[in-house]
């Protein structure tokens, strides 16, 4: 009897559970202009950064153009939109128009899930197609597998990302230290910072920033096959192959000689940044989203970047997305907003914030750092050398990349099993994929 | 008598409802979610007990139980026994000599901790244990890497929850010893007992069941414990900290493995009731 009881309580479960089915909608019909609307909008940049200004400008832009709309945005964070968004996608509590992150275990989950709405149309229609070079709209397209990079567009980025190795021109002046230009002259570089006591290179550990310097590692003997292959799943990728070896061994190998801290592993970026902008360190290898912060911040010293040397690919893409989810009430709404962000004067603006615009007017960025760094962005999606991050191919990955590095950083693991360990939950998601 | 006590059960009603919408259903749900394929949205396809074994065969999903044991140790048993001694020392010793308000304001002192949030306790935490700047190493001369060295991590993280958890003992203890009858220790104290003594043969027996409810509590929230984990060391550094609920979010949040996530939390809820169950079977007999 209690079997029977308990069999049908998980039936009845099971069928309450099914029910919760992906609801689309379809869009309302367009109401009568003059009635007042409203247009529901999340992101989560902060208020100071070149996004978050940007982004504040064109509401402003929006609502002038828009008389009976009101725009009610609400701040999120990256962390609560990235773990709840599905959720909140399924429900009727969706926004208009948010920000989401993109890649195949984020974007690409959410397009796979229906919770998306399908922007083809609108993209060429408005002629951001045309605004996005091809290396910035792989980020923008996802197939039916919810794979980057072909098939419809879910998303449209409005900015530009990468990482590139950030110096304290004081600390090199100090210890006689040219900027390297080769991968041989960096690591002499590194070599003096040690013989003086300096660790070279502030990294954390605890987040993405240690991760991403394996990657690069890795992609200094990299070509574009393997990089579709592990991005694209466009082939198989050999984690004991000769990219993935040579970035674990040569992590390892910079733990050992002192380019990395021993004691970094526990460390998060925020820490590391901050580190940084003290002078602790001469150099920080990690993205662009520092710039702004880095060109406001650091009084005390000059600074500068330059690309990784010996690698003609870095971490990097397009930044987030902005997506509409398919319940949105207000699309033709949020597709206006879309175009005033990817206006000239927005884009200018976000490039003299120190942000990496996408469609900015080269003579209108003004500000002598923004340029700089819009330069060397182009420089790189002129070689085509975006490559995307480590962590993306699958979700959940990034843990298990924080993980397998940290494991690289305290010496409890040796190389070749670090790659074992990051090689089997990208292999299980293989399996995985359009399931 | 039956009849007379049959209208009792409408009193109860309301919070039936409630335990059954707000528990009952969910842990239902979470247990039908765990023999499916989820990924939180769309149609759950269910795969029986694939989940399950999986389960079984996860290195990290083990790994986190034998974490979570040195949990147990460092939220239960070590406070409950420290906190003993406070508990008893503050009413017995440092009331009489010094006065009952000292002895409520040391009390307060150990129970703050349990009233500060756990997100803030955690950051304070993480400064002070950082390896560059952190006070801890800059106090005592040291050069370790608290939370970063796999070594340490668990070990750190334990003695953080100890301070953590202190306090609910000593509270629970204290409110208990008001209620030991003053004329045992006179007596005892009047043949000439020691304070251990007193503390061992008249404190000791006369507050078991508040050990009990503490202990069984104390256990329930290590078994569950994620916040502090969360906050201080996400179960790094490799796995060094993983423990189950960390476990089981990172499936339902990171990597949208709601069924497998599900999973982890029905085995996790079954090991938590039959531990409450055997400690309620102990309690019972020692009545």
């Amino acid at each position: 009897m209690m079997k029977t009881r308990a069999a049908a309580a998980l039936a009845v479960a099971v069928l309450v559970l099914s029910a919760c089915g992906s609801g689309g909608s379809d869009t309302p019909s367009a109401q009568s202009s003059s009635q007042p609307r409203t247009l529901k909008l999340w992101h989560y940049e902060s208020a100071d950064s070149a996004m978050g200004k940007a982004w504040t400008e064109a509401i402003k832009k929006f609502e002038a153009s828009h008389p009976n709309v009101k725009v009610k945005f609400e701040a999120k964070g990256f962390e609560q939109i990235q773990k709840t968004a599905s959720m909140v996608l399924n429900s009727d509590e969706a926004p208009d128009l948010m920000e989401y992150n993109k890649g195949n275990a984020t974007a690409g989950l959410l397009s796979k899930q229906g919770l998306l709405t399908d922007l083809s149309e609108e993209a060429a229609k408005r002629g951001w197609d045309k605004l996005l070079p091809g290396g910035l709209q792989t980020t923008a397209k996802y197939d039916d597998r919810g794979v980057m990079g072909s098939g419809k567009w879910y998303g449209v980025p409005n900015y530009g990302e990468f990482v590139m190795v950030y110096y304290n021109k004081d600390l090199f002046d100090k210890h006689k230290v040219q900027v390297p230009t080769t991968f041989e002259q960096f690591t002499a570089a590194m070599d003096t910072f040690v013989k003086a006591g300096v660790t070279p290179i502030g990294t954390a550990g605890a987040e993405y920033p240690a991760q991403q310097i394996f990657y690069q590692l890795a992609l200094t003997k990299a070509q574009k096959p393997w990089l579709d292959a592990f991005q694209s799943y466009k082939g198989k990728v050999d984690f004991h192959g000769p990219e993935f070896t040579y970035g674990a061994d040569t992590f390892a190998d910079w733990v050992k000689k002192g380019y990395i801290a021993k004691n970094s592993s526990g460390v998060k970026a925020e820490d590391m940044g901050v580190a940084f902008m003290n002078g602790k360190f001469p150099m920080m290898i990690s993205g662009s989203w520092w710039y702004g912060r880095f060109a406001s911040e650091i009084k005390k010293f000059e600074w500068d970047h330059f690309l990784f040397p010996g690698a003609t690919m870095s971490p990097g893409s397009s930044g987030n997305l902005w997506v509409v989810p398919e319940k949105s009430e207000n699309k033709d709404l949020a597709y206006d907003f879309i175009d005033i962000t990817m206006s000239k004067d927005i884009q200018n603006l976000l490039g003299n914030s120190g942000g990496v615009p996408v469609a900015a007017d080269p003579a209108a960025i003004t500000d002598a750092k923004s340029k700089e760094l819009i330069e060397t962005f182009n420089k790189l999606t002129s070689q085509d050398g975006l490559a995307f991050y480590p962590d993306w191919p699958a979700p959940g990955y990034y843990d298990v990349l924080v993980a397998g590095i940290q494991n690289l950083i305290n010496g409890s693991k040796a190389p070749s099993a670090v790659l074992d360990e990051i090689a089997k939950p990208y292999e299980d998601n293989l399996a995985d994929i359009g399931n | 008598m039956r009849v007379r006590t049959r209208g009792y059960w409408l009193y109860l009603v309301p919070s039936l409802l409630l335990f059954l919408v707000v528990i009952v259903v969910p842990f239902l749900m979470n247990v039908g979610a765990s023999f499916t394929r989820w990924s939180g949205v769309g149609t759950p396809r269910w795969i029986g007990l694939d989940n399950y074994t999986r389960l079984l065969k996860d290195e990290r999903f083990w790994q986190s139980f034998q974490h979570n044991v040195g949990l147990i140790v460092a939220m239960a048993i070590v406070p409950t026994a420290i906190g003993l001694v406070l508990a008893a020392a503050l009413f017995d010793y440092i009331g009489k000599k010094f006065g009952s308000r000292t002895a409520s304001a040391l009390r307060a002192m150990y129970y703050l901790p349990q009233v500060l949030p756990v997100a803030v306790a955690g950051v304070v935490w993480g400064w002070m244990l950082h390896p560059s700047y952190g006070a801890i190493n800059q106090i005592f001369g040291l050069d370790l890497d608290w939370l970063g060295d796999p070594d340490l991590a668990l070990a750190t993280v334990m003695a953080v929850m100890v301070w953590f958890q202190l306090g609910y003992p000593v509270v629970i203890f204290m409110a208990g010893l008001q209620r030991v009858d003053p004329a045992y220790y006179e007596a005892a104290e009047i043949d000439g007992a020691s304070w251990w003594r007193r503390f061992w043969h008249i404190t000791l027996p006369q507050i078991r069941p508040e050990v009990f409810v503490v202990l069984l509590t104390c256990t329930i929230a290590a078994l569950k414990v994620f916040g502090p984990i969360f906050v201080l060391t996400r179960g790094g550094p490799g796995n060094a900290t993983m423990v189950p609920s960390y476990f089981s979010y990172l499936n339902f949040f990171q990597k949208s493995n709601v069924g497998y996530g599900s999973a982890i939390a029905t085995v996790l809820a079954l090991i938590i009731i039959v531990v409450t169950f055997l400690f309620l079977r102990v309690q019972e007999r020692e009545r």
